[in-house]
């Protein structure tokens, strides 16, 4: 009983990143992991700049169909 | 080996046979149920039929397809390679190339190629019976759409996300890449031409409607200044919120059609309502995008995940019956929707939901940057169409649940049913389909809609459809008019979000063009050259729509093929692509899978272009029914008045004619230099050369799934 609760848990975590992810909420985050696990040199962006800049790259391509 | 050790071997031995046999078992009974309900559906020749056999014979086919011929082409064809460093593991960058999850990057993808192709193409090949357009949205996107989707995704992972112009400059040949990349701005052009002609047909003299899809504008506007400056980049949260206003606006919208100075301002004709979405498009093109385009994209997204799980969902628990039969007297070509005959016609209207030559630009595109491992590109490639493929049934379901009379009614212009609801009447009964003008009437009350006759496009019928299977889930006819207007609103924002996101895209091609004549014009940050080049994309696919709005056969008659043949000539183009790469890579023996739908697709868009330019049927070839304008002019049976309307007319016809001839002569050219690459890679006059990223190990353990550590 207790271990399906924890698996119930587990999934409900799980099944909330995935739908953060998918819709870009947790962007900014992985960006800062990333630049963290890089070291990079440059100025990290700011979350509002990282989401214009994010934008600006996505919609720049052909990201919707018909 | 001691009798000791054989009793000891014995019950594994016999535990993974009989697993083995339980598995074997479990498909041969999908395979035979699936059979079984194509059966039923192909031979059903009683009252009706219900819908879940559409269901059951879909979802059989599709899980078949996925198990066996997926599998096939990931292991025999492509050779997935799971020990190979994915471009988004050797270029994580935390932007462009992210390693992500594999059902997440699943609904991405989706999310990327579910348009309203599959849900327009089906309604409008309906006219033809629900068989013909069922069978083809199943088998093409097995055998076909699928299958692109797949490997253009695979050998974009191979080189680094390359986009599919770039693969066909480098594997084809440098003029087959300018042509792919020519012909990728002409068919966009077209494209969204046509599917704004699709929202001007749903929105044109509805209050009601345009109210709603008015509001989605200042609601995007409010999410975009939330998720830049109040809490940036929070998306689901801002979404929520657009999401709970646009439902509202959508309920409010009835307050407007009731009131009669409200209604004034939002009853638009066709031209009025063509301009405000050219306007529109203008400004999302050229305003920065966090404003008005992401959002109206974002809620967008999360409406066309909540409908399409909404019609699934209402579909099994409805299980309507399908009123339309298996085949009409109009696969001779007479259909009153779209004239042509069922070839090639079932199959350049069904377009999208079948196989879309636009997949290959997301497929080559954002998915590949982020796939974390090459076996992941079967289930994201292959799978995610053969979802879209699923959407496109569940939108044949729909269109087939009403009554044939309503759906003919609804889709067919007054020239050829008649201008009066009783000649409109009468003529549909004629064709065997029995309607009164009180039951359209009727209907189009119970939907909160002054009309419902001649709004060919696909559109209200399927909301008319949706709306119907709603409301037996829930409300009733109560509430049948809020579903009908949720259904339409539903369909517009999806439209309006390939607009705006295509018009953008289509300007900086536009720029990256004119920047080869003049520097400046390609910096796609200089206010004069984004201006100017959103003009020129806007101008482009608003010539289309004017000409389909003014146009007295609907607009849809001429257009939607020249989209369908548009569409699969693209697909066409990334079948030339992947074939010529997969000879390359050697793989001679199985050449047939991307060969054999790329020849039915040049025989198909080829059997259709022919007879759009020269049939001698005014209303299927264009050249006949500018002939046969011209001839009226001559006759002076034209009107002073109309004269110049009509020499409009003439001229569109022909420049429709000269569009499909070029685009035709366009994937001629390509394929020509296809073939003589394939020669010379065959009679081994050339080494093959293949332009794939060299191979690097990757660094991840076996059961890495894209999750942070620390995260779980």
């Amino acid at each position: 009983m207790h271990d399906a609760a924890k698996n119930i848990r587990r999934l409900a975590r799980r099944f909330w990143r995935g739908v953060r992810e998918w819709c870009g909420d947790a962007a900014y985050e992985r960006y800062l992991r990333c630049s963290a696990a890089q070291g990079e040199g440059c100025r990290r962006l700011t979350a509002e700049e990282f989401y214009v800049q994010q934008l600006n790259r996505r919609y720049s391509r052909p990201n919707r169909c018909c | 080996m001691r009798a000791a050790q054989i009793v000891a071997i014995l019950p594994c031995f016999w535990v993974s046979r009989v697993k083995r046999l339980g598995r074997i078992l479990v498909w041969v009974t999908v395979a035979l149920l699936g059979a079984g309900a194509l059966g039923k559906i192909a031979l059903d020749r009683g009252e009706s039929l219900n819908a879940i056999w559409f269901v059951i014979a879909a979802v059989c086919c599709y899980l078949v397809a996925y198990r066996l011929y997926s599998a096939f082409l990931a292991a025999r064809l492509l050779a997935l390679d799971d020990t190979r460093a994915t471009p988004s593991e050797r270029n994580d960058d935390g932007r462009d190339f992210v390693p992500t999850n594999k059902w997440v990057l699943f609904g991405h993808h989706f999310a990327a190629i579910a348009g309203p192709g599959p849900l327009v193409g089906p309604t409008l090949a309906a006219q033809f019976g629900y068989l013909p357009g069922t069978l083809w949205l199943i088998a093409g996107a097995a055998f076909a759409g699928c299958v692109q989707d797949f490997i253009i995704l695979f050998c974009s992972i191979r080189r680094d996300g390359k986009s599919i112009g770039q693969m066909a400059r480098e594997e084809v040949s440098k003029r087959g890449g300018f042509i792919a990349q020519l012909a990728v701005l002409a068919i966009m052009v077209i494209l969204l031409g046509v599917v704004a002609l699709v929202v001007v047909n749903a929105l044109k003299a509805s209050p009601w409607a345009t109210f709603t899809l008015a509001m989605t504008i200042p609601i995007a506007l409010l999410v975009g200044v939330y998720l830049r400056f109040v809490r940036p980049g929070r998306v689901l949260e801002g979404s929520l919120m657009g999401v709970g206003l646009i439902l509202f606006v959508v309920f409010a919208g009835q307050w407007v059609a009731d009131s009669p100075s409200w209604a004034r301002v939002f009853t638009l004709g066709g031209v009025p309502l063509a301009f405000a979405i050219m306007v529109y498009a203008f400004a999302a093109s050229a305003l920065p995008v966090w404003l008005l385009l992401a959002p109206r994209d974002y809620l967008s997204a999360f409406i066309k995940a909540g409908a399409i799980f909404a019609l699934a969902a209402g579909i099994l628990f409805v299980r309507p019956h399908v009123l339309m039969p298996p085949l009409t007297r109009f696969i001779d070509g007479s259909g009153p929707v779209f004239a042509g005959k069922i070839f090639p016609f079932c199959f350049i209207t069904i377009a999208c939901g079948a196989i879309s030559g636009f997949h290959s630009l997301i497929s080559s595109g954002t998915t590949p940057k982020m796939i974390l491992r090459e076996s992941h590109a079967r289930f994201i490639g292959y799978g995610a169409m053969l979802l879209e493929s699923f959407v496109g049934v569940m939108a044949m379901v729909a269109a087939c649940a009403m009554t044939p009379g309503v759906y003919f009614a609804i889709n067919s212009p007054p020239s050829i049913v008649g201008a009066t609801p009783d000649a409109a009447a009468a003529t549909i009964s004629g064709w065997g389909f029995p309607l009164t003008a009180q039951t359209m009437a009727g209907l189009a009350h119970a939907v909160g809609e002054q009309t419902l006759w001649n709004r060919a496009g696909g559109a209200p019928s399927l909301a008319v459809g949706m709306a119907q299977i709603f409301s037996n889930t829930i409300g009733g006819e109560r509430l049948l008019s809020i579903w009908y207007h949720f259904a339409i609103m539903f369909e517009a924002l999806f439209i309006l979000t390939v607009l705006d996101a295509g018009t953008r895209v289509g300007r900086f091609m536009v720029q990256e063009l004119g920047g080869r004549v003049w520097k400046p014009f390609g910096r796609t940050g200089w206010m004069p050259s984004v201006l100017l080049s959103s003009a020129i994309i806007v101008g482009m696919w608003g010539y289309f729509l004017y000409q389909g709005v003014v146009d007295p056969l609907g607009g849809i008659n001429s257009l939607w093929p020249l989209f369908g043949i548009s569409n699969q000539l693209l697909a066409a183009v990334a079948l030339v692509v992947a074939t010529t790469i997969l000879l390359k890579m050697g793989r001679t023996h199985w050449i047939w899978v991307t060969l054999l739908p790329m020849a039915w697709l040049v025989i198909i868009t080829m059997t259709a272009s022919y007879q759009k330019i020269v049939d001698a049927n005014p209303r299927i070839g264009f050249l006949a029914n500018a002939n046969a304008l011209a001839a009226q002019i001559a006759a002076g049976k034209i009107p002073g008045d109309k004269l110049v309307d009509t020499q409009r007319l003439i001229f569109n016809q022909r420049l429709d004619a000269g569009v499909t001839a070029v685009l035709a002569s366009m994937v001629v050219v390509l394929i020509v230099e296809a073939l003589v690459q394939w020669y010379a890679i065959l009679s081994s006059r050339r080494a093959p050369m293949l332009h794939e990223s060299p191979y690097v190990p990757t660094q991840w353990a076996e059961g890495y799934s894209g999750v942070a550590q620390g995260d779980d």
